[in-house]
């Protein structure tokens, strides 16, 4: 099948990889097309792990183009929309040039977060009856973990009521629907009501552990006797209750702002917009809890930090916690060494040059003469530290873990002082 | 000799004679160009006194009277920090705090404008580390509230501005919430206090002396509900994290427990109503960030350069002065009242009370002598609008002689797409217009008004001032507030009183203190006057 992807999203990149090695021919627009709304963020194809290679790998196959906006319309008629929220604009004027050159059978699936209705008044500037059809597929792809979320989704949730459409999508993804046990199928609208409402499930979750461990930290309770009992109730389960110091990434962050501003439009409810505000204290707990351990004075204190892409798994620092905390430990004047396995690049783009703020290419470097490790993701290799080389490098054996990593136990009985998320 | 003994003072008694007999709305069908006559203005800020009871030769001779106080004398004194302030033996130099950086001005061998902008400097390493949200209070939560503590001059002048600035806001200042406190008793702070988060608010204890009894009780409980809300933090870290201090009297912040680290400086030649161009304005620059206050400052600086070097006839401060005397000293109408048409500048006329009425409300000169003529009006006011429905009917129809001034901006919510409150601007400026119009030239505006009933009639001629400013923002309410402290001293040269000093207040402050201790439990009989004593006892039966 030829097929254009538009956009500049994981997405975009992630589907345009995936659909060439299944021998599609694909032709992904995005930063070069001459459409306004252009998303000035370059996304990095090197913070998702394997998409490069397969990149450079169908691109060598010829199956794989990058274009203009004149090549993308006129290369095929079944087109991606890969989109960034704010790029209705972008999609608006895209449909009224496909819909212009394609008179007829032209499938457009949207996979852009533009808000419920949107794909609606989309398809409002096309002719259903001469088979110009939008559809609407929510993205499920979580950061890290995106090519394997693609080739293999176990459910299909497709807002497409069109039979002509639908066919098409079908042998679209057939090569990836192999394990994929349900096909759900709905109007565009509740596609994207569906899509909203898990993730702001999600968030909830989370934002409900936080609160619980909060509490439990001024309780003196251990949250995590808490958690593990709370999820052997089946109408729980274990999923997205980890508490932490605060969720980040960009597009679960967007996407729960923009369910947020519907939901106080439309309803004036605070529910979400709260989840939001505490999320944000949230990411500076661990500093808040190493500034009443010094007795708020943080002057001239050298402060390690392990950990600053949002997540394990993803070079991206979007929203992490890392920033928020890196801020308020400069503006102290702390000197601060840091690590990360993957996101260190991304963090000296950041910051750049700070007489203050050391970039570390090994972890236990960043330890040396610390008064403290504040720890914000958990990568594997943070796990099982070697304590004993820890204790020898730090000055004072301070380890505050945003993550509950480590056994609290076992530090302590090392001699650490050891600070948890409600623990 | 005293003021009134002058040639000038004599001319204008005698031309006074046959102007109390003119009605203002003569004056206009006498001279229909009136209004470019007698408007005046500096930097889009325009004074409108054509409706005064004056005419060409009233301001020649004020201009006269002016010339014979010496008062381009008395100007350079003040600007080049002459001891203009004798009773204390002390310059008074507010004009310096808004001098730009490249200017100098030395006061015993110091050049205080050095000083003036590295306190500036520290003001705005404060203000933008609260606005980034780097002021961390004692939990690690940045600070997002700031509650000024202060009373009189540090606090009426940056709550004013911080009203009347409101829509100026600075972006990174949108989530800080600021809050003054000025009442003894407590009521006010104890109210706020229930409402706000102790971890996430800052305290700014303004002070001059940092004696001030009323400020430092409120600045004591704030201390106290501190303490309470954290059982871990020592109280040094707690007033460290908590507290700023703004003082000419760095020793005695100290002593109180604020850190140097967390003192703003101003100094003694700062009087306290004119101190808000200081750190005493902290709040405003909290408000605006510090471009807003420094666009705030330079308003100011750009009035102050009008006042120093324009000729007295164009001289907007010495104006709008002259005519005051001109209707106080000549005219003798002993109130004025202060009526802005903007919500905005609501606080004004309390601040132009304690401006002009502590300043001027005097009546001994320079030289000691007891004065035979009348200094500062009563000054009053209230919003235009709101005034209207209340003391308005005085100025109409009753027996009072009253100066009004009127202060409105020409343009508001021009830059929004909000037709609504634009056109409740429009409904503003045509009430305003609508009052200076009859409250000057009566019903004459009205065809056949004379037929009407004695009770329906408006007699007008109270003489009318209009301020109009283009817009209103830091800079043009910096000239604002300017021209009014350069106008009040203007007056003060003229009734050769000092306006710097405030001696009137501090006998109240000795008496309470021994009436203190009449209200302790262990009391004697008290010894007052039998008003005192009567009441004092009231207060022992029902007041346990």
């Amino acid at each position: 099948m030829k097929v254009t992807i538009w956009g500049n999203e994981l997405l975009a990149w992630t589907s345009a990889a995936a659909l060439a090695e299944s021998g599609n021919h694909v032709v992904l627009v995005n930063n070069e097309h001459e459409l306004p709304d252009e998303v000035e963020t370059e996304f990095k194809v090197s913070n998702e792990p394997g998409l490069e290679q397969l990149l450079t790998e169908t691109k060598a196959t010829g199956r794989l183009a990058m274009g203009t906006d004149q090549l993308g319309i006129n290369h095929a008629s079944v087109h991606i929309l890969a989109l960034n929220p704010d790029q209705f604009g972008t999609a608006e004027l895209l449909i009224a040039r496909l819909s212009a050159k394609h008179s007829n059978n032209l499938l457009i699936i949207n996979q852009s977060n533009f808000g419920v209705g949107s794909t609606d008044r989309l398809q409002n500037r096309l002719d259903a009856c001469n088979n110009q059809v939008i559809s609407y597929i929510p993205n499920m792809l979580a950061e890290g973990t995106a090519l394997q979320d693609y080739k293999t989704p176990l459910t299909y949730i497709i807002g497409c009521t069109n039979d002509w459409a639908m066919l098409n999508i079908k042998a679209l993804f057939r090569p990836f629907s192999q394990v994929t046990t349900q096909w759900l199928l709905m109007t565009s609208k509740e596609a994207e009501f569906t899509k909203f409402a898990n993730t702001g499930m999600l968030a909830l979750r989370l934002g409900y552990i936080n609160e619980l461990a909060n509490l439990a930290d001024q309780l003196d309770v251990d949250i995590e006797v808490i958690r593990a009992a709370m999820i052997t109730d089946p109408r729980i389960g274990p999923h997205y209750l980890h508490p932490g110091c605060g969720f980040g990434g960009l597009h679960f962050q967007q996407y729960i702002e923009a369910l947020s501003e519907l939901l106080s439009e439309t309803r004036n409810s605070k529910l979400l917009d709260t989840v939001l505000t505490e999320n944000e204290k949230q990411k500076e707990q661990p500093f808040r809890k190493l500034w009443r351990h010094y007795d708020c004075d943080l002057e001239k204190r050298t402060i390690s930090i392990w950990g600053l892409s949002f997540k394990a798994g993803t070079a991206s620092i979007d929203n992490a916690p890392s920033l928020k905390i890196i801020d308020a430990l400069l503006a102290q004047n702390c000197k601060i060494q840091v690590h990360d396995p993957e996101a260190m690049s991304n963090i000296q783009k950041y910051f750049g040059d700070h007489s203050t703020l050391t970039y570390c290419d090994n972890s236990y470097d960043a330890l040396k003469g610390s008064d403290a490790l504040l720890l914000l993701t958990d990568w594997p290799e943070y796990w099982s530290p070697d304590l004993d080389k820890m204790k020898e490098l730090m000055i004072n054996p301070l380890i505050i873990d945003g993550r509950n990593l480590l056994d609290k136990e076992l530090l302590v009985n090392s001699g650490f002082k050891y600070y948890g998320v409600g623990r | 000799m005293p003021a009134n003994n002058s040639v000038a003072w004599k001319n204008l008694k005698s031309h006074a004679y046959s102007m109390s007999k003119t009605h203002i709305s003569s004056l206009f069908t006498d001279e229909p160009e009136r209004f470019s006559n007698f408007t005046f203005s500096q930097n889009n800020l325009l004074l409108d006194l054509s409706k005064q009871r004056i005419n060409k030769e009233s301001l020649t001779l004020l201009i006269q009277l002016a010339e014979e106080r010496s008062l381009c004398e008395w100007i350079k004194n003040l600007f080049n920090g002459a001891h203009v302030n004798d009773s204390e033996d002390r310059p008074a130099l507010h004009t310096a705090l808004r001098s730009p950086a490249n200017s100098s001005l030395s006061i015993n061998g110091k050049n205080i404008i050095e000083d003036v902008h590295n306190n500036l400097a520290r003001m705005e390493s404060m203000v933008n580390r609260v606005h980034s949200g780097q002021w961390r209070g004692f939990t690690g939560h940045p600070i997002d509230t700031v509650v000024n503590i202060g009373v009189g001059g540090s606090d009426l002048g940056p709550l004013m501005a911080c009203k009347a600035l409101s829509e100026n806001q600075t972006d990174t200042a949108q989530n800080i919430k600021i809050h003054f406190v000025s009442s003894m008793d407590g009521s006010q702070l104890a109210e706020l206090l229930n409402s706000l988060n102790p971890a996430r608010t800052l305290f700014v204890i303004s002070s001059k002396s940092f004696t001030t009894i009323d400020t430092l009780a409120n600045a004591q409980t704030a201390k106290k509900w501190l303490k309470k809300s954290s059982s871990t933090a020592s109280e040094e870290t707690l007033v460290s994290r908590h507290f700023i201090g703004v003082s000419a009297n760095p020793d005695k912040a100290k002593e109180w427990g604020i850190p140097k680290s967390n003192q703003l400086e101003f100094w003694d030649w700062t009087g306290g109503r004119y101190s808000m161009w200081s750190a005493i304005g902290l709040p405003i620059a909290m408000q605006l960030g510090m471009k807003g206050f420094r666009e705030f400052l330079s308003g100011a600086h750009s009035m102050d350069e009008h006042f120093r070097t324009a000729p007295l006839a164009e001289n907007l401060p010495v104006l709008l002065a002259m005519v005051g005397i001109w209707n106080i000293n000549f005219l003798h109408i002993n109130a004025h009242a202060i009526l802005p048409y903007d919500g905005r500048l609501s606080p004004l006329p309390a601040y132009l009370e304690q401006l002009e009425m502590e300043s001027n409300g005097k009546s001994v000169d320079r030289q000691g002598n007891a004065i035979n003529y009348k200094t500062c009006p009563i000054l009053w006011g209230e919003v235009g609008t709101n005034a209207q429905h209340a003391f308005y009917q005085l100025l109409h129809q009753g027996t009072e002689a009253v100066m009004c001034d009127f202060i409105v901006a020409a343009r508001r919510y021009h830059d929004t797409d909000n037709p609504e409150l634009q056109h409740q601007h429009q409904l503003n400026l045509a009430n305003c217009l609508a009052q200076s119009r009859i409250l000057s030239l009566g019903d004459s505006v009205l065809e056949g008004a004379a037929d009407a009933p004695a009770f329906k009639r408006y007699k007008g001629n109270q003489p009318c001032t209009t301020i109009m400013l283009d817009e209103l923002n830091p800079f043009s309410f910096g000239q604002l507030i300017a021209m009014y402290e350069h106008k009040v001293f203007v007056q003060s040269v003229i009734w050769n009183i000092n306006p710097f000093d405030q001696w009137g207040v501090e006998l109240g402050k000795t008496v309470a203190t021994s009436l203190l201790s009449a209200l302790s439990p262990e009391k004697a009989q008290p010894t007052f006057d039998s008003s005192t004593n009567g009441l004092l006892n009231r207060i022992a039966e029902r007041g346990a």
